[in-house]
Parts: C-alpha cells; sequence; structure tokens
C-alpha cells in the first residue's frame, strides 16, 4: 500500500473524475448496445441519437426472437456450460489428487510433460479432433463438443498446487481410520480445495459459454448452435438490422455478467492468486 | 415446452452457483447427466422424412415449396433449414466431411465441381432415364453446371444473371432518357449523374467482387482459364495462346473501373456498410447491379420507388457477356432416402413449381417452358434479363474455383486501390491460380505412407515413453496403484484429444491433403516441408503472420501499460468502492468476443457509428474505420485493448497488494517521492508479474481470430488477416488440411519462441537488478 499522503481536494476531484470517465467508457458500450436494442430504425440510423431511446420498442427483440429460436440457443449454451464444468471439475480435480498426493512412479514426470503442452496453441489441435471425433461418431453432438475439454492442464496444475498446502496429516489420520482414497478425495479434499473449484467453476462456465471457434466447428447444424455461434451467424444475415443485432448481443452478453456478478468473488480472487502465486 | 426450457435453464444455473456452498456437487453432477442424456432426439429416426437445405432468401421461400409437396404426399415430412450465405460453403464443406449433409442441398453452380470432386453428389442418370422429367427443358447454360462426362449430379433449380438497377428520374434530371448501351456512354453518363445531385456516388461498385470484374473482363473479349491445363504439370502449353488470364484485356478492364473510383463516381472505402435499398432511395446509390431477386425486394420493401427505376442491359464492351449464375439441386450420396429425395427434385424441377417458385421468389426459371407464363414473358423488366441470358456465360467449372474466386476479388482489390499497377497484379494472380491447379502427379505407395506414418508417430511416443521410464521416479515410498483410477479420465482425454493431435497435426502438416483426398487416401501424398516453404511464399499467410504481429507488438505494450496504470489508481488509498471500480473494468472480459465486435461494429459504423458523429462534433472529418487499410488494424487494436485490460488490471492489483508496506515506509522516512517510490519500489516488486502479464497477453494475442472474423473478414486488402483466420479458412474452407496443420505449427513455433526469448530477457534484467 502507498504511504498515506497529504492529498488536496483539487488532486482527488481530479483523480475522482478520471475514475468517472474511466469507467464510462470500459462500460459505454454495453449502455449502447442495450439503447440501441430498444430503438426503432428511425432512432438508430440518424445523425442525431439519443442516449436513451426517445421511443422505447421491442421490435428488435420481437424480429430476433422471431428469426431465430434464441431459447434452443440459450438451451445449448446452458448444457454446453454445465456439462463441460461438471465433467472438467471432476477430472481435473481427481487427477490433480494424484499429482499432488499419491504415490506413482513417472509421477513428476509426468506433470511436467502436461506443463509442456500448455504452451500449444489450441489451433493445432483443431483440426485431428475434429477429424477423431468424426471417426467415433460424435460430431454434431454434445459429447463431442465437451470430451476433448473435459480436461484441462491449466486448471489440474491449480488444482495441485492447492492441495499440496494440505498437510499429510490429515489424509494420514483418514488413512488409519479406513478411509478408502475415493472417500479421502470426496470427503476430505475437495470440501478443503473449496475455493479453488468455485474458482475454476467460474472459469470454466463463464469460458465455455464465450467460446466461439470450437462450437463453429463442431456443431454443424442449426439447432445444436451454442449462443456465440448463433449470435455471428445472425451478424451474416441480418448485417445491417442493427436493432435485432443488438437484442441478441445483450441475450448473449447478460447471463454470462449476471453469473459473473453473483460469483466476481471467486473469480477475481482466483485470478489473482494464480498469476500472483504463479 | 417453454417452461421445459426454463426449468432446465434456471435449476441447473442456480445449481452451479449455490451449491458450492452447500457442497452438493454430486447433485450438479448428477443434473449435469441428465441433461447430457435428453438432448433432443434424432429426428431423422422416420424413413418418409427429408432434410433440405437452402440458403438466403430461398432459405426462408422453401418452406412454401415443401409445404405443396407435403400436401401432395401425405405421410412425408420435410425438414427444411435455412443457412445463411456467410459460411454456407464452409457448412457445407465440413457437413459433407463429417457425415453431417442432408439429403438434398441448394448449391451453387460453382460450387458444384468441388463437391463432384469431393465424391459427394449421388449421379442421377438412373432416376432422370425412369422418370418424366425433360431435361431437355432446360437451358443449356443451365445444363452445364450439372452435366459432367454425360453423368447428372443436379437438377438446375433457377437461374440468373445480372444486370443494372437504375433510377429512371435522377438519369432523366442528368440528361439521360435511356440507359447507356457501351463503356464510353456509361462512363460519361455517371459523370453526368454525379455532378446532377448532391453527395453520394454514381454507381455501387464494389471494389472486389469477381462475379463483377468478369462480367466487364469479358466484355472486354478477355477470357479466363481458355484452355485446361496439361494435368499433373499444372503449367500452360507454352504456345502462348493459353494462359490463365489474357494480358491486355485484364489491364484494359482494371483501368476502365479504376477511373469510376479514382473519381468518386464509385466509394473506394465503405461501400459495404449502407443498406443497399436505402441509398438507392436516398439518390446515394443511384445505380447499382443486381440479380432478378432485387425487383421483387424493391417492389415489397420500397414501393414508394415505383415507377422511378427500371432495368437495363450491361453496357457492351467489345461484345456483351454477363454472368449465367444461380443454384442447382443436388442430392448427397449419403443420404438413406434417395428415392423420395428424388421425387421432390424432380417436384421442384418441373415447368410447375418453376413457374410457381418465380411467383414467390422472383426468382428466374432455368425451365424454358416456364417462361411461356405470361407473368414472364410480358414483365418489362425482366426483358433486360431474357436479353442478358442469351449471352452469359458461366466460370470455368473446376473444383478449385471458390479458392481462384478469392484470388480474383483480392487481385482486384490491389488493383483499384492502386497499391500494385494492373499488369502486376494480373501476373501474380496468374501464378497463384496455377498454383492452385497444380495437381501433383506424385504417386507414393500405399505401403509406403502407413510405414511413414507411423514411424513419424511412434517417434514421439518412444519419446515419451522413454522420458518417463527414465531413472527411478524421485518419488520415494510406495506406490499406490490407485493412482492410476484417479488419472485415468483426465489423462486418457488429454491422450486422445491433445497428445495424438499434436503428432497428427504435425504429420498432417507434411502431407498434401486436401479436398481431393477426402474421399481418396491415395491422393495424399507426403510432401516433406513443402507447405510450410509454400506459406512463406504465399502473401496472404504473410500478410497474415505482419498482421498477427503488428497486432501482438502494438497491442500487448498498450494493454499491459493501461492495465498497470488502472491497477495503481485502484490501488490507490484515496479511492472508495474499490469493488466497484474492479468489477466494472472486469465486465467487458467476461463477455464472448462475437458480443464485442458486434457491438464495435456498429459503434465503428461511417454514417451513424458514434466515433463519427463525435468526431463530426469536433469539426474532424469522418473516417471509415473498418474499410479504410490502415486504421482497420489499429480499430481492431483498440477493441481488443478496451475487452482485455481489465485481467490484467486485476492480476497487478493483487501483485501491488502483496508489495510489503514496510518498503514504503523506509524508502519514505529516506524522503523520496512518489516518483521514486514507483521506481524503486513498485516497478521492480512487480517485476514478475509483469513478465507472467506479458506473456500470457502475447500468446493471447498472437492467436486473434474471432475480432477479423466477425467484423472484417480479413480484409481490406488483407490488413487484418490473421494466422488464425487464414488457417481456419484454408481448413474448414477451402478443406486444404496438410496447408492448414502447416501454419497451426508456424503458430506454435511463433508462441514458443517468444515464451522463450521473453524467459531469457527476465533471467537477464534479474542478474542486472
Amino acid at each position: 500500500m502507498a504511504t498515506v499522503k497529504r492529498c488536496s481536494t483539487a488532486y482527488k476531484a481530479v483523480f475522482y473524475a478520471f475514475m468517472v470517465v474511466s469507467v464510462i467508457i470500459t462500460l459505454f458500450p454495453f449502455v449502447w448496445m442495450l439503447s440501441t436494442s430498444f430503438k426503432s430504425p428511425g432512432e438508430i440510423f440518424t445523425r442525431q441519437p439519443t442516449i436513451l431511446p426517445q421511443v422505447w420498442t421491442l421490435a428488435g427483440y420481437k424480429n430476433l426472437f422471431a428469426a431465430v429460436n434464441m431459447w434452443l440457443h440459450l438451451c445449448n449454451s446452458v448444457i454446453y456450460a454445465v456439462s463441460l464444468t461438471a465433467l472438467s471439475v471432476l477430472f481435473n480435480a481427481m487427477a490433480a489428487y494424484a499429482f499432488a498426493k499419491l504415490r506413482f512412479p513417472g509421477r513428476e514426470k509426468l506433470f511436467a510433460l502436461l506443463l509442456v503442452t500448455m504452451m500449444v496453441p489450441g489451433q493445432v489441435t483443431m483440426l485431428p479432433v475434429f477429424l477423431i471425433l468424426k471417426s467415433m461418431g460424435l460430431l454434431n453432438s454434445y459429447a463431442g463438443l465437451v470430451l476433448p475439454g473435459s480436461a484441462a492442464v491449466f486448471a489440474i496444475f491449480m488444482i495441485r498446487q492447492f492441495m499440496m498446502d494440505i498437510p499429510e496429516e490429515i489424509l494420514e489420520a483418514a488413512r488409519i481410520d479406513g478411509f478408502s482414497e475415493f472417500a479421502i478425495f470426496w470427503r476430505i479434499m475437495l470440501p478443503l480445495c473449496r475455493p479453488i473449484i468455485a474458482t475454476l467453476t467460474v472459469f470454466s462456465f463463464i469460458g465455455a459459454w464465450n467460446d466461439f471457434l470450437w462450437p463453429l466447428i463442431i456443431m454443424l447444424r442449426e439447432d445444436k448452435y451454442t449462443l456465440p455461434v448463433a449470435l455471428a451467424s445472425i451478424n451474416g444475415q441480418y448485417n445491417t438490422d442493427w436493432g435485432l443485432l443488438m437484442a441478441g448481443a445483450v441475450v448473449v452478453v447478460a447471463p454470462a455478467v449476471l453469473v459473473f456478478l453473483l460469483a466476481q468473488k471467486h473469480y477475481i480472487k482466483g485470478i489473482a492468486a494464480g498469476a500472483v502465486k504463479g | 415446452m417453454l417452461s421445459v426450457a426454463f426449468n432446465s435453464l434456471l435449476l441447473p444455473l442456480s445449481l452451479t452457483v449455490f451449491s458450492l456452498n452447500n457442497m452438493t456437487f454430486k447433485n450438479t453432477l448428477a443434473i449435469a447427466v441428465l441433461l447430457f442424456l435428453c438432448h433432443p432426439p434424432k429426428a431423422d429416426a422416420q424413413s418418409r422424412q427429408l432434410t433440405v437445405w437452402a440458403m438466403g432468401a430461398e432459405g426462408k421461400l422453401i418452406r412454401q415449396a415443401a409445404e405443396i409437396f407435403e400436401r401432395r404426399n401425405p405421410g412425408v415430412k420435410i425438414v427444411t433449414q435455412a443457412i445463411p450465405w456467410t459460411g454456407a460453403h464452409e457448412k457445407l464443406v465440413t457437413a459433407v466431411v463429417g457425415d453431417m449433409a442432408p439429403d438434398i442441398s441448394q448449391m451453387g453452380t460453382t460450387w458444384m465441381p468441388e463437391f463432384r470432386a469431393m465424391n459427394a453428389l449421388e449421379p442421377l442418370n438412373g432416376f432422370i432415364s425412369s422418370s418424366a422429367l425433360d431435361t431437355g427443358d432446360f437451358f443449356p447454360g443451365a445444363r452445364e453446371s450439372n452435366v459432367h462426362r454425360e453423368q447428372w449430379y443436379g437438377l438446375p433449380w433457377y437461374v440468373d444473371t445480372r444486370v443494372m438497377f437504375y433510377r429512371t428520374d435522377l438519369a432523366a434530371q442528368a440528361g439521360y432518357n435511356k440507359f447507356p448501351e457501351d463503356w464510353e456512354e456509361f462512363y460519361k453518363f455517371s459523370r453526368a449523374l454525379k455532378r446532377s445531385k448532391n453527395g453520394g456516388y454514381a454507381f455501387a461498385l464494389p471494389t472486389n467482387d469477381w462475379q463483377i470484374f468478369l462480367m466487364f473482363y469479358w466484355q472486354n473479349g478477355g477470357e479466363l482459364l481458355k484452355a485446361t491445363p496439361v494435368p499433373y504439370q499444372g503449367l500452360w502449353p507454352s504456345d502462348g495462346q493459353s494462359a490463365p488470364l489474357t494480358a491486355g484485356k485484364f489491364e484494359e478492364t482494371i483501368a476502365y473501373l479504376k477511373r469510376f473510383f479514382d473519381e468518386k463516381l464509385a466509394p473506394l472505402e465503405g461501400g459495404h456498410d449502407t443498406d443497399l435499398l436505402t441509398a438507392f432511395e436516398s439518390g446515394y446509390f443511384p445505380v447499382f447491379i443486381s440479380g432478378p431477386w432485387m425487383i421483387s425486394e424493391l417492389e415489397i420493401s420500397k414501393p414508394q420507388l415505383n415507377g422511378r427505376w427500371a432495368t437495363a442491359p450491361l453496357p457492351a464492351g467489345k461484345k456483351r457477356a454477363s454472368f449465367m449464375g444461380g443454384c442447382n439441386l443436388v442430392m448427397f450420396k449419403s443420404s438413406p432416402r434417395k428415392a423420395l429425395a428424388w421425387q421432390f427434385m424432380e417436384f421442384m424441377a418441373g415447368p410447375e413449381m418453376q413457374a410457381k417458385w418465380y411467383a414467390a421468389s422472383g426468382d428466374l426459371p432455368s425451365s424454358r417452358k416456364a417462361w411461356s407464363v405470361p407473368s414472364l414473358s410480358g414483365n418489362p423488366r425482366l426483358a433486360s434479363f431474357r436479353k442478358e441470358l442469351d449471352t452469359a456465360k458461366a466460370p470455368p467449372q473446376v473444383p478449385e474455383w471458390e479458392n481462384i474466386a478469392g484470388n480474383i476479388n483480392d487481385a482486384v482489390e490491389e488493383a483499384v486501390f492502386g497499391k500494385v499497377t494492373a499488369q502486376a497484379a494480373r501476373e501474380k494472380l496468374s501464378a497463384r491460380i496455377e498454383k492452385i491447379l497444380v495437381k501433383s502427379e506424385r504417386q507414393q505407395s500405399a505401403a509406403f505412407k502407413i510405414a511413414l506414418s507411423l514411424l513419424l508417430f511412434m517417434v514421439p511416443v518412444c519419446a515419451v515413453v522413454l522420458y518417463l521410464r527414465g531413472r527411478r521416479a524421485s518419488v520415494g515410498g510406495k506406490c499406490q496403484p490407485i493412482a492410476i483410477l484417479f488419472l485415468l479420465p483426465a489423462v486418457l482425454i488429454l491422450a486422445v484429444f491433445l497428445f495424438i493431435p499434436i503428432v497428427a497435426s504435425f504429420i498432417a502438416s507434411m502431407t498434401n491433403w486436401n479436398m481431393y483426398g477426402v474421399n481418396d487416401w491415395t491422393k495424399i501424398v507426403f510432401v516433406g516441408l513443402e507447405n510450410y516453404v509454400g506459406l512463406f511464399g504465399d502473401p496472404v499467410f504473410l500478410a497474415g503472420l505482419r498482421n498477427t504481429l503488428v497486432f501482438a507488438f502494438i497491442g500487448v505494450p498498450v494493454s499491459v501499460a493501461l492495465s498497470l496504470a488502472m491497477a495503481l489508481a485502484l490501488n490507490a488509498q484515496i479511492l472508495r468502492a474499490k469493488a466497484f471500480f474492479r468489477v466494472a473494468y472486469f465486465i467487458p472480459v467476461i463477455t464472448t468476443m462475437v458480443a464485442v465486435a458486434i457491438i464495435w461494429r456498429w459503434l465503428y459504423n461511417p454514417e451513424f457509428g458514434l466515433f463519427n458523429l463525435a468526431l463530426e462534433r469536433l469539426g474532424l472529418p469522418a473516417q471509415s474505420w473498418l474499410s479504410n487499410r490502415w486504421l482497420a488494424l489499429p480499430s481492431l487494436i483498440l477493441m481488443a485493448v478496451w475487452k482485455g485490460f481489465g485481467y490484467n488490471t486485476i492480476i497487478f492489483v493483487a501483485a501491488l497488494q502483496s508489495i510489503p508496506d514496510s518498503l514504503y515506509e523506509s524508502i519514505a522516512l529516506d524522503g523520496a517521492n512518489s516518483r521514486q517510490e514507483f521506481w524503486y519500489i513498485t516497478l521492480p516488486m512487480l517485476r514478475n508479474t509483469a513478465f507472467f502479464v506479458i506473456v500470457m497477453t502475447t500468446i493471447g494475442y498472437l492467436q486473434f481470430f474471432a475480432e477479423p472474423y466477425i467484423m472484417t473478414g480479413g480484409g481490406p486488402l488483407n490488413s487484418t488477416m490473421s494466422v488464425v483466420l487464414y488457417m481456419y479458412q484454408q481448413g474448414f474452407k477451402f478443406y486444404n488440411l496438410g496447408y492448414a496443420s502447416a501454419m497451426a505449427y508456424i503458430l506454435f513455433g511463433l508462441i514458443f519462441a517468444f515464451t522463450t526469448l521473453q524467459f531469457r530477457v527476465q533471467k537477464k534484467l534479474e542478474r542486472t537488478f
């Protein structure tokens, strides 16, 4: 923390003005998105726009839902986000437990190998995974969409670091009491790791919600599109219908913002923890 | 149905958010599995059901045709799907490759050879011979794209050609009662038009549309792919007669079109962002080229213009020529219901439905009998089209047409922008066309290919195994076999979806895998490092590489500096409500790039976007942000920085807070001011975090894709093309898998190089401090 300084009121005023301006710049595009979605074409295509619509209309949303089945895409996004989050947290936590607390030959080396793969960009594996899924018959299915992402080295790494800080004595005591390894994992380790698990859950959910390239490639039929893919498709088709496009953007952005606002404590703590501890 | 949707929405969402506090993780897992299993049942289970894909306007109208068919054939259900034109090509390619093709699809005439080469289309001669359909009824041009070596692969659906649409009242104002008939007249007419009105342009000529360019080029006597290249060598015979393009004619055409841009008769930038019909009504664009669908669109959405516009054939160059386009209906080989599919195709191709389809859509029938209907033969507006159809030409039927067309777009754009001379553009284009058409003459035995693949695959696998075996594991104590159970799911998934693809991608990058290899593995051969070499000679890839590096080199410092500044501000003692600011800065981070790109596309709109309106208030000239070749990339950088700075801000705040107060206190005792505090305490203590931030941000920026995909498509003039975008196009649009894989590895190499470099720099700086 910086030392306490004598701060003049002028300095404070300027500082606060700067901060307020910065927040306005950050959030204004969203305000604009929201307001445009409620405007009629007359108010959108004008060279003297107002921040709030003078005549509020739901036409953008009506056209959006008439043109595209947004509920379907919303459901698809939810299914994708929830399934991926649940599976990945489970699989990653299990693997992290093995790397942190169980002993087996080659443990450290295998872990180092996994870390190296973190540097490989996703695009390298995109095409072969597409073909592998095709040969398994899993294209255009939720299983194909979720499986490849349900194990992530970054998550295993984060959870492992956390688990390593948990004292051995707790586990030893549990083993002496006759707990099976799985019971130890489920009843002791996971509850103790709640902060990091919560963080990764939020990370994973929001990441899956916003994921664009991957569902674009895997989901081939329109009825399986997730929200970002549907939105991109709308952008291509209703190119200049800005009321409709903004309504679409609102529908895609709002749930993510909502979840974030509810759980932002975890998210922000997690990013900081991962970065600073390194 | 809606309540079910709601329940499946709210329940898991609330459980996810709140269960973590109650540790009902099990419940969440159970719900996830249930949702997984409860996805909609497969729709094609019934045998009397057809799936039909159609694009654009046809996609919306085909429902009506399907309903007529369903009424005449009770028990049959047709599921129609409307596909937007953008991305339709890659959708079809991916669908065929992924075995997800529909029974029937609308297909552009220029796409037929490609899908034929992929062996995706069902041959139709058997169906035709036992049917009452008269295939002699179709226009010869329409038949051309459906028949290959005497075998029919599709049925013509509708034809179209392009004519001029113009405002008769504005033309009269400029002194013209008849539309000009040749090039010179048309040029004079455009000048008169521009002079006679206030603002706007004379002609909505696009800078990069191969269809329009080809029409003028053909009119000038130019030829495209006049003689098919000698197979397996890809080189034109050196008789001086044949070449991909006709020298001289190409340059003349460019010179003529360039005049329109140079004299501001047509817009060089910002043409795409204006709504064409609104501009036609306001007189901004009094003349444009389009097809028959535009007639009904004008009549429906701009009835107030009735009587004030007309169509006319294109002004003739040395001869008349127009573009013969249209769509066919094809049946895919993978369809399990071919007999039923044929019935529908036959139904759509017959004269009765052809006339009905015209009435509904304005699409011109491909059946000549249908033209005898009074609404067609007596319609004055269609007379221009009928005239053009007689001299309309179709582009060459080669499978690589989409790729070639894209290159024509690029070449024309560069030439009219003046970036290269017309001659240089032609030579470059010819070279690229030759390169695209080259077919490898190499044959490699299957045994050799399999052996080499296995070898290349086993090398890394063995390396990994040896590494893991190594010296005995440093973990003391007894081994716990239960570990395998815990490891199994994650490691298995990583092995199948991470390790194997990494190796497979490398192997693929050394082959020439492309669309010909989709169904015929003998066509795939190993080419060593040819793809990599080819990439470094590929101007589009080099542009993408340059842009990606610029994006990172400019974007990362700006973003990191901004994040640091905001973090310092957030950390200031005098700030209240820190949590509010933190959350606010983070909102852009958690929204999807697609939504952000759309919002910013609107902000950058040249006519109504806020940025230009603000500039004009300040008395500065408006900019065409996304269609100006110098401003497009900076516009994307600005958006990316805005979106991402909150993330690094949080990291910096956490790092700032972990600097011990004692350090600040001791330096304050020595009488340091805040600037010295920052320089001698804050910055050095942030060093590690800063490096982490720079590395992660760089890796992210090097992979930018969604920004250009949504906002610019890689243009203008490839100034926003990125490596990943080009990779996506080559891999999923043109199915050049080998080429795309090589690109992915180059990207990997880039990231690896940067990360290593930055670690080295960090170590050096550590020693200095």
